[in-house]
């Protein structure tokens, strides 16, 4: 967010040498609509968010307010034991979702890439549970795992309450993301699939490698490049889900989320100042996710794509 | 290089990314004085310095038009009394405008303090679920109708009046109100105890009711631990008394329904339309539900004209609670017309609007008279139950941050129904939850 500010805070573009603008100074005044737009969609409001997030505001009387500096992040996040919590189910629900998602999302599209008879059906059929909208994505499942009635469990002949108990209720959750989320991967990677060049394969081929060692050589490093781009796009998803356990369980058993948490902080208790400050924490979290992953994966990305 | 412009690119999508989370609050919050906070609960049930409406604003008001500000109208209630007030005031230059926000109370209380954060007058007159009055009333939102109130005070029930009053002041005008009942089909025992209903369930299928982690369940755990002679606040409101020998009775029955199958387990998971559905599919000899639930299983359904309301019974060897429910007209201090706005209030209450609201709308009025009416006794069989079960009634505890003393509740009933919690421990974790939730700043 330095980066940004500091841009934000360097439109001042004319500084006159002799006659007419500098180069340089042509570049910052050319460049400075898309900054202050930037400034005002994007840094404006979480640097507003970090300004709250160091005070408190009264629920009792109006309009008063006291400087609190860091406190918030401490006692409702860091020390905070159902912040905490959050934090874990958070961190379950990305790492487990999205290897789901990548396996399956990968399994499909090497399935769609094939050519048969039938592939455009298959393909559209592959792509209906991304077109589903979220919430209705999580109240279709509710309704399948509500008990007694739901069909689940009249299928097993059970009686569980899938809903109401702490493991299942976030199995849920990871089932419905990974039954909504996996056909992005696989329309992401197919997209990968179909620019491998096919004589590689032939040659390949002419070789005497097998489908695996095809697969395992060729395929998986060629589509490197896109499996990054959909993890990292997945796990920065994953870690702000906050629709499916809102509509599947409130954000209560065990399915707790960073979003969920700061949500109902701030605008059911209106706590402004500590609500925010669960926001900013969730950011930073998401922040050092997202360097992680430029740092380790990042350059590997640009060592594949200029081979 | 390059690298630096992708740390760039993705900072700014973390950052758009995360901003979505919080920029929905930037309403104007006023920074008043950054004192100290010191004394912090002794402010805890008075408010002061907020703008009073007196009686005699609504004989004269300045012709115009006011908005009325509503939950989703699902009943037709809302629309018809508009139309109602137009018809009769329009001629004089008075008329009404109807706005609707979403159905769930949670987006309703949103869209209302997004407005009065932006002291906007897009809604002169707020139908205010009547555990919002304490909130709203702190943050001088509302206007103080206590000239109005007191001297109209005699014509309304008791328990949706105290709804609107707090600290001391009159924050608002009833509007309907609402308590649940125990329904039962027939053939199944009528229940006087709690006690006896929990083991007649269990010989009839058993009871559902909302025992999901939500607002539902607090009411649901509240009649019985009123009932039972529990309280949530100390007499002065500054510290839990959740953790009581009462509250515990209360919870222990609750919790021993479940394990001894007289509920079954998934009402942990039930709101109101879960409830209604599993109620329907016949399997359950006992319902609790509010007052909506009489007509939606006696006129459709599987049940039809098979299903018989009861006023919740006592606790055995204490006393008799329902929980109110119901919404007030809540005044604007942003309003430009707060004389029309009243005269609106006013005639929302009014015999005529609340006799169509229990006849048309099966919702419960909060004037005692309609409740005598010939024509409500005929088309509304239930009407004495109703108006006995709002007699009975108590108001959840009112605070400024009573959405936090019920999410203590919720969670931790939920918790000991569901078996993740003994009885006793959930109380204590909810005792330490609300005091600490009472001394936010």
């Amino acid at each position: 967010m330095a980066t940004v500010a500091n841009q934000v805070g360097a439109p001042a573009p004319t500084r006159q040498r002799s006659k007419g603008l500098s180069e340089k100074a042509l570049a910052r005044l050319m460049v400075s609509p898309s900054m202050i737009l930037i400034a005002l969609v994007a840094a404006w409001p979480v640097i507003y968010a970090i300004w709250l997030s160091l005070h408190q505001y009264s629920v009792r009387v109006a309009g008063l307010s006291r400087w609190v500096g860091v406190d918030n992040y401490w006692t409702s996040g860091l020390s905070n034991p159902d912040w905490r919590s959050a934090l874990y189910h958070t961190l379950i629900f990305t790492v487990v979702s999205v290897s789901f998602e990548v396996v399956i999302g990968l399994g499909m599209a090497l399935a769609m890439h094939r050519a048969f008879r039938g592939q455009g059906l298959l393909r559209t059929v592959v792509l209906v549970p991304w077109a589903v909208l979220t919430v209705v994505t999580a109240v279709m499942w509710r309704t399948m795992f509500v008990s007694p009635y739901g069909f689940v469990n009249t299928i097993l002949g059970t009686h569980t309450v899938w809903l109401g108990q702490t493991p299942y209720a976030l199995i849920i959750v990871i089932l419905a993301d990974v039954w909504k989320t996996s056909p992005f991967i696989a329309l992401l990677l197919l997209a990968g699939l179909q620019v491998i060049p096919d004589d590689i394969y032939e040659a390949a081929k002419v070789d005497g490698a097998t489908t695996w060692q095809q697969f395992v050589r060729i395929t998986l490093p060629l589509l490197k490049p896109a499996i990054l781009v959909a993890l990292i796009f997945r796990t920065l998803d994953a870690l702000r889900i906050f629709d499916l356990p809102y509509v599947l369980t409130q954000g209560t058993v065990g399915t707790s989320t960073l979003s969920t948490i700061s949500q109902q902080t701030f605008a059911t208790n209106r706590l402004y100042g500590e609500g925010s400050a669960q926001a900013i924490l969730a950011f930073i979290i998401v922040m050092m996710v997202s360097f992680a992953y430029i740092r380790f994966i990042g350059g590997n990305i640009r060592g594949m794509t200029a081979e | 290089m390059r690298r630096g412009l992708g740390i760039a690119v993705l900072t700014a999508i973390a950052l758009a990314v995360t901003a979505c989370g919080s920029s929905g609050s930037s309403g104007s919050k006023t920074t008043g004085g950054s004192g100290s906070g010191g004394g912090g609960g002794s402010s805890s049930a008075s408010v002061s310095g907020a703008k009073t409406l007196q009686a005699s604003a609504l004989d004269n008001p300045p012709k115009g038009t006011i908005t009325y500000c509503t939950g989703k109208d699902t009943t037709g209630d809302a629309a018809y009394t508009v139309a109602q007030f137009n018809a009769k005031y329009g001629a004089q230059g008075y008329h009404a405008n109807l706005v609707q926000f979403p159905a769930s109370a949670d987006q309703q209380r949103a869209q209302f303090i997004q407005r009065q954060q932006a002291k906007s007058s897009s809604c002169d007159v707020f139908s205010s679920d009547v555990i919002w009055t304490a909130e709203f009333s702190s943050q001088h939102w509302l206007y103080d109708l206590t000239p109005y109130v007191s001297a109209n005070a005699s014509k309304f029930i008791a328990a949706p009046l105290d709804t609107v009053h707090y600290g001391g002041k009159y924050w608002g005008i009833p509007q309907t109100s609402d308590a649940a009942f125990i329904y039962y089909k027939t053939g199944e025992a009528v229940p006087s105890t709690w006690q006896q209903v929990y083991s007649a369930a269990k010989n009839s299928g058993g009871i559902v009711y909302q025992g999901a982690p939500y607002e539902g369940l607090t009411c649901n755990f509240l009649e019985l631990a009123f009932a039972a002679g529990g309280q949530v606040l100390s007499a002065d409101g500054k510290k839990s008394a959740i953790n009581s020998p009462q509250n515990l009775a209360a919870l222990q029955l609750m919790v021993s329904g479940i394990k001894g199958g007289s509920a079954p387990q998934a009402v942990t998971t039930y709101m109101e339309p879960e409830s209604d559905q599993a109620f329907d599919t016949g399997k359950y000899g006992y319902l609790r539900n509010w007052t909506y639930a009489y007509a939606v299983h006696n006129t459709t359904g599987a049940l039809k004209g098979k299903i018989h309301a009861a006023p919740l019974p006592t606790f055995a060897g204490a006393g008799k609670a329902s929980i109110l429910g119901g919404h007030n007209s809540v005044i604007s201090v942003y309003s430009q017309d707060p004389g029309l706005a009243l005269k609106f209030a006013d005639f929302f209450a009014s015999p005529a609007m609340q006799k169509a609201a229990i006849l048309k709308f099966s919702l419960a009025a909060i004037i005692p008279s309609v409740y005598k009416d010939p024509d409500v006794l005929k088309a509304v069989p239930y009407a004495p139950q109703l108006l006995q079960a709002l007699d009975q009634a108590k108001a959840r505890p009112v605070s400024p941050v009573y959405p936090q003393i019920s999410q203590a509740i919720y969670t931790n009933v939920n918790n000991a129904l569901a078996g993740r919690e003994s009885p006793q421990a959930a109380l204590k974790a909810a005792d330490s939850q609300i005091n600490s939730a009472l001394s936010t700043f």
